[in-house]
């Protein structure tokens, strides 16, 4: 809702309060207060965007999915309290929820005493079954070479390939550069890849 | 098995993908229609009840009326300090008017009883009364070289004298005045005539006065008046309706204590000297004689010291010291006397201004170093989760 409409509205809500209104302008009203604001429909939007890339985030990060779960709910809990905060100068809706999110899991993290280790259910290969051997064994591999990296790379690749985020935004989450971000990404790959190979 | 190429990569992670249960994504999606209320976390008890509690999603819209409150408390506060600020006892005036006093009515040194014996006469006394057996008492004392201190004596002392314990209840009290009269300049030598009239239909004294003819602002006249305390309210109501009242100040000062003593010191000195009369008649000897006369003339001398003194504190218990001025033009200062008017609102509001600026700085005062202790807590805390939450990575 652009701000002039909401700001029209307002008023005739104060119309409303003070006696001023129709019946017929107090029934319009009555269905305004209702309407959702801008922040409102704009969070909404992020949300729907961005709750399967959060939870893939999490989870790669967490490797626990009920902690995931946890803490994706979390993090768009206090996304959604600060959304009247959000300022979009300073970056990407994206960027600035997976910060929240990412410091949600870290927080976790801290608060379990222990770092992203797999402690629950690995990869769900249920699904890669029906694909051949081939593709089972080499994702096998890749989610077993995914483990022996440092938290730091798994987290790198699970904001690139699992939620999906530009380098720039990245960066953002992470307060570095964009190139920085491009370079740690490019040797947390060469990571996997030579994992991988060790697996193969 | 080959290694994945880039692409093969890729895709392989994209497929490894984590996604949320159907049942976590429909319950998400409720919990975001409903704008994600609060709920209780298990494992986190310490913020259970906070958790549970409804909060506004915009504090200031609490916080501003609460701060409203806050200044509207202040403010009334301040209001009653300046209220008592303004209304100052009585004690208060008279030590504005004549600070000294007290000090100077004090009587002087306690004699020496005892430094007489022995001593060599040298002449005869002129001072003494006409009969040496006469006892001096305060009544007495009080009426010589005043015309009626007997009766103006407000609480006067007792001529028995007892002990300053048991007439507590009967008080020598000092009274005094100040008021300043607001005239136009033409009004001023008659304003001054009928202060001389009211003076004297009250058996008052005028110590001093002063005229001054000129414009506004100079012109004016000064007083210093006596007038006796039992007729002080008569006068002051007689002399207040003269012309417009600008300031008017009474006040009054305890002076019982000082009184007391120097009767009693009196009285010791009237015993003495009758001591020393008894000596005199049993004297054979001229030396025995003249050491006794000797004596008996220090004494009186310091009995006469002590009734000077007696009859000036009766005196300033018999008589209100009190002066008077007559101004004209703009008064200076915002006072009491006249109607409430805008200086004097101004005046006011200047002083609730001053108030609630000291209260304010005395409120920071105590609560910048507790939110300065905050705020270095805070971001210590802060600085430790950011260190924690890299460590944890790391």
């Amino acid at each position: 809702m652009a701000p002039e409409v909401q700001q029209a509205l307002d008023t005739r809500v104060m119309d409303l309060d003070s006696g001023r209104s129709t019946g017929m302008e107090q029934t319009l009203v009555a269905e305004a207060k209702e309407a959702p604001r801008e922040t409102d429909l704009a969070f909404d939007r992020l949300y729907r965007s961005s709750r399967d890339d959060v939870y893939a985030y999490v989870a790669g990060l967490l490797r626990d999915p009920t902690a995931a779960e946890e803490v994706t709910a979390a993090a768009f809990e206090r996304a959604y309290r600060k959304r009247n905060r959000f300022d979009p100068q300073r970056g990407e809706p994206r960027a600035w929820l997976f910060g929240i999110a990412r410091n949600a899991a870290l927080d976790e993290l801290r608060r379990r005493g222990r770092q992203a280790e797999m402690s629950a259910e690995p990869t769900d290969l249920s699904s890669l079954r029906a694909e051949g051997a081939e593709h089972d064994e080499r994702r096998l591999a890749v989610s077993a070479a995914l483990e022996r990296l440092q938290p730091v790379e798994r987290e790198l690749i699970a904001l690139k390939f699992f939620a999906g985020l530009e380098n720039r935004e990245i960066a953002r989450v992470l307060g570095i550069s964009e190139s920085n971000a491009g370079t740690k990404l490019h040797r947390a790959m060469t990571k996997l890849r030579e994992a991988c190979d060790g697996t193969a | 098995m080959e290694p994945p190429r880039d692409d093969q990569l890729i895709a392989d992670l994209q497929a490894l993908r984590p996604t949320p249960r159907p049942q976590f994504a429909a319950e998400l999606d409720e919990r975001a229609a409903a704008g994600f209320p609060r709920r209780w976390r298990k494992g986190v008890p310490a913020f259970s009840f906070a958790m549970r509690m409804k909060w506004p999603e915009r504090p200031l819209r609490l916080l501003v009326p609460a701060g409203g409150v806050a200044v509207i408390a202040i403010l009334l506060v301040s209001s009653l300090i300046v209220a008592n600020q303004g209304n100052p006892g009585p004690h208060d005036n008279l030590a504005l008017l004549e600070p000294s006093r007290e000090q100077s009515a004090m009587p002087p040194a306690a004699p020496d009883k005892a430094g007489g014996a022995g001593r060599t006469a040298t002449g005869g006394e002129a001072t003494e009364p006409q009969s040496e057996s006469e006892v001096p008492t305060v009544a007495s004392e009080a009426s010589i070289g005043t015309s009626n201190a007997g009766a103006a004596v407000s609480g006067t002392v007792a001529p028995e004298l007892e002990p300053f314990t048991e007439k507590v209840h009967r008080r020598a009290v000092e009274h005094s005045a100040e008021v300043v009269l607001a005239a136009d300049p033409g009004d001023v030598g008659e304003d001054s005539s009928t202060i001389f009239e009211v003076v004297h239909a009250h058996d008052g004294i005028v110590m001093s006065s002063s005229t001054r003819e000129g414009k506004p602002g100079q012109a004016g006249a000064r007083f210093e008046l006596l007038i006796p305390s039992d007729k002080l309210s008569d006068a002051l109501a007689a002399l207040s309706a003269i012309d417009e009242v600008r300031t008017r100040h009474e006040a009054t000062t305890d002076i019982t204590a000082p009184t007391i003593s120097t009767a009693e010191l009196l009285r010791d000195s009237q015993a003495r000297i009758d001591s020393l009369l008894t000596q005199l008649e049993g004297a054979e000897t001229e030396g025995e004689r003249e050491a006794v006369e000797a004596e008996l003339r220090q004494e009186r001398r310091h009995r006469a010291r002590l009734r000077g003194s007696l009859q000036h504190l009766e005196h300033r218990a018999s008589f209100s010291r009190v002066l008077l001025r007559i101004e004209t033009g703009v008064a200076h200062e915002s006072s009491g006397g006249g109607a409430w008017g805008i200086d004097d609102a101004l005046g006011d509001a200047g002083n609730v201004l001053t108030v609630a600026a000291a209260v304010t700085l005395v409120a920071l005062a105590v609560l910048g170093p507790i939110a300065l202790i905050a705020l270095l807590a805070w971001l210590t805390h802060r600085a430790w989760v950011r260190r924690e939450r890299r460590r944890v990575l790391s």
